[in-house]
């Protein structure tokens, strides 16, 4: 038995080898790199000498650089509108979706395809739909009696534009993941309320939201950890734009690194990004483990 | 059959799900509908004010357009590469490394799940700047390796737990058959667990299909040649500097979605199913 023992740990071993070595190579070794990077930095009075170690002095320089503030507080400004709205609209598309269908194609390609949609192209199509005056929003609002409104070339309209984008793109996500819920509460909760003469909307306080917190905590932090690196839409419908008025972090770094080709302050700005977002990852992890280890 | 059931239905109770169908149906459908209808159109129909919803003279030169001012074809051909290749090797790894997490006794398996997991949190702009470091250092930049190789670890997690929730349900017995028949066990995995769990390898396969084929990040930092670009970066090339020419851009992009959406159509329940997994299992 103790030779069966030894050959099937060696086997684990080989089996997860090449998991273990592609993740060296693509994730373990690059972010290695990018903390040692972000000590450096190139002398802008000598930059053919490349680039010289300069201790903490780009965290320094983060501290003191108001684009970074400003694209950070963008960033969590998207967190916090776009995850609850993300939440309440794919709730009501669960909801929505969650009735006995007949036919069940149209229903679910509805949540699939949003899903299924590059982000950069979600954020192409709705810059089309708020465009000035060949928009289909505008002309929504004309309909109803408004006046045209400058969508992305006025910041706050510019940052409303780009949040009911991510909030539909992220919606449909959110509702597959609680319609998946929803659908494992017993029927028999409902029909005994029922007889108890509760309301639907009793039912719903009482019944449906308890039984479906664990799938909305995950669907929560998924999106929240999405939100943190929100950069597809915003890239595609203002470019960051008016002035920098919608630039998120993640486009920050893009821009710092790859066109003012900084390397070492975009290292250190990623690697503040890598803290931020583990933190969320930790919580997340210490959540499905508890929940884990409540299963039987 | 149905036809009694379904009068017993009120017609009331109906029509509310008929409406809760259409309002799912509409939000999920309208883009694609609109640019649809855009591409259809000219540039002078879509400066009319006020606006057209149906093509007043519906033409497919914008279709035409969008395949000779970019190499529209190279761009959908790039992708096909990627993500078939990027797709091919995460299942492959993914399937080795769920087998030895659900069949094989190895310590720190939890650790190993945490890790996976971690991973699949992990953000992707934090990886883009030392990974095109890395890259520009190999001579990477611009071959579909760039691509190829990130998008296979971006979906190692959750292709390994979908196929590891079904190597779960096959029972071990079926395997150990396979060793007594002289089967090694790492013929058992490909000639028994693997053929067995076909619909969740397959399930894990379409996942890392979709996220290669939509990738923006990585595909706009690795490549910078034209004929390199992948088909999300390639649509942005339409775009004048300052004119955005939509009925050419939606007949672009209309024709980078339909791949994607044959395919999620087809494998519709899979996808769901795949895609809920995780979530719900937490």
């Amino acid at each position: 038995m103790r030779g069966r023992d030894l050959s099937e740990r060696t086997l684990g071993v080989l089996l997860l080898a090449p998991a273990a070595l592609l993740l060296l190579v693509i994730v373990v070794y690059p972010i290695a790199t990018l903390l040692v990077n972000s000590l450096y930095a190139v002398d802008n009075a000598n930059p053919a000498a490349g680039e010289h170690f300069v201790g903490l002095d780009n965290y320094a320089r983060a501290a003191a650089d108001d684009r970074f503030w400003n694209a950070t507080l963008h960033t969590v400004l998207y967190i916090v509108v776009t995850v609850p709205g993300a939440l309440l609209i794919g709730l009501g598309l669960a909801l929505l979706a969650n009735q006995p269908f007949r036919v069940k194609w149209p229903v679910r390609l509805g949540l699939l395809l949003p899903w299924a949609l590059p982000l950069v192209f979600a954020g192409l199509i709705f810059r089309w739909f708020f465009e000035y005056q060949t928009g289909v929003v505008n002309d929504w609002l004309a309909r109803l009696g408004f006046e045209p409104l400058q969508w992305l070339s006025e910041p706050n309209l510019a940052f409303a534009a780009i949040s009911i984008a991510i909030v539909w793109k992220a919606a449909s996500f959110m509702g597959l993941m609680l319609l998946a819920g929803l659908q494992t509460i017993p029927r028999s909760l409902y029909e005994a309320a029922e007889v108890d003469g509760a309301t639907k909307f009793q039912q719903f306080v009482a019944i449906t939201l308890p039984m479906l917190r664990p799938a909305i905590f995950v669907a929560l932090i998924f999106r929240t950890i999405t939100a943190i690196q929100t950069f597809d839409i915003p890239y595609a419908m203002t470019g960051g734009g008016p002035g920098d008025s919608t630039e998120t972090l993640a486009m920050y770094i893009h821009k710092t690194t790859l066109d003012f080709l900084d390397f070492g302050y975009g290292s250190a700005l990623a690697a503040l990004m890598f803290v931020l977002s583990m933190a969320a990852t930790s919580g997340y992890l210490r959540y499905t483990r508890r929940s884990a280890g409540r299963e039987p | 059959m149905s036809g009694p059931a379904r009068r017993a239905i009120p017609l009331r109770r109906r029509t509310v799900v008929w409406l809760a169908g259409l309002v799912v149906a509409v939000n999920g459908f309208f883009p694609a509908v609109w640019i649809f209808l855009t591409s259809l159109k000219t540039e002078t129909e879509l400066i009319q004010s006020p606006i057209t919803y149906l093509p007043t003279a519906p033409t497919l030169q914008n279709y035409v357009v969008a395949f000779t001012t970019q190499p529209l074809l190279r761009f959908m051909a790039n992708s096909f590469v990627v993500a078939t290749l990027s797709t091919a090797l995460c299942v492959f790894v993914s399937a080795l490394a769920a087998y030895a997490l659900t069949r094989l006794r190895i310590p720190g398996r939890n650790l190993i799940m945490a890790v996976l997991l971690a991973i699949a949190m992990f953000p992707l702009i934090s990886l883009m700047v030392p990974l095109f470091k890395v890259m520009r250092e190999l001579g990477l930049l611009n071959t579909y390796l760039a691509l190829i190789l990130p998008y296979a670890v971006l979906s190692m997690p959750v292709c390994t737990l979908v196929m590891a929730s079904f190597f779960q349900d096959i029972p071990p017995d079926l395997e150990a058959a396979a060793m007594i028949d002289g089967c090694s066990r790492v013929g058992a995995l490909f000639k028994v667990v693997i053929p067995l769990s076909a619909p969740g390898v397959f399930t894990a396969a379409i996942l890392a299909f979709v996220n290669a084929w939509d990738e923006f990040l990585l595909a706009l930092t690795m490549m910078n040649r034209v004929n390199m670009r992948t088909l999300s970066v390639g649509i942005t090339l339409y775009q004048g500097e300052f004119a955005f020419p939509w009925p050419l851009i939606s007949a672009a992009l209309i024709v980078a979605i339909v791949p994607i959406s044959i395919l999620i159509a087809v494998f519709q329940e899979r996808v769901v199913g795949g895609l809920t997994a995780g979530g719900v299992k937490g």
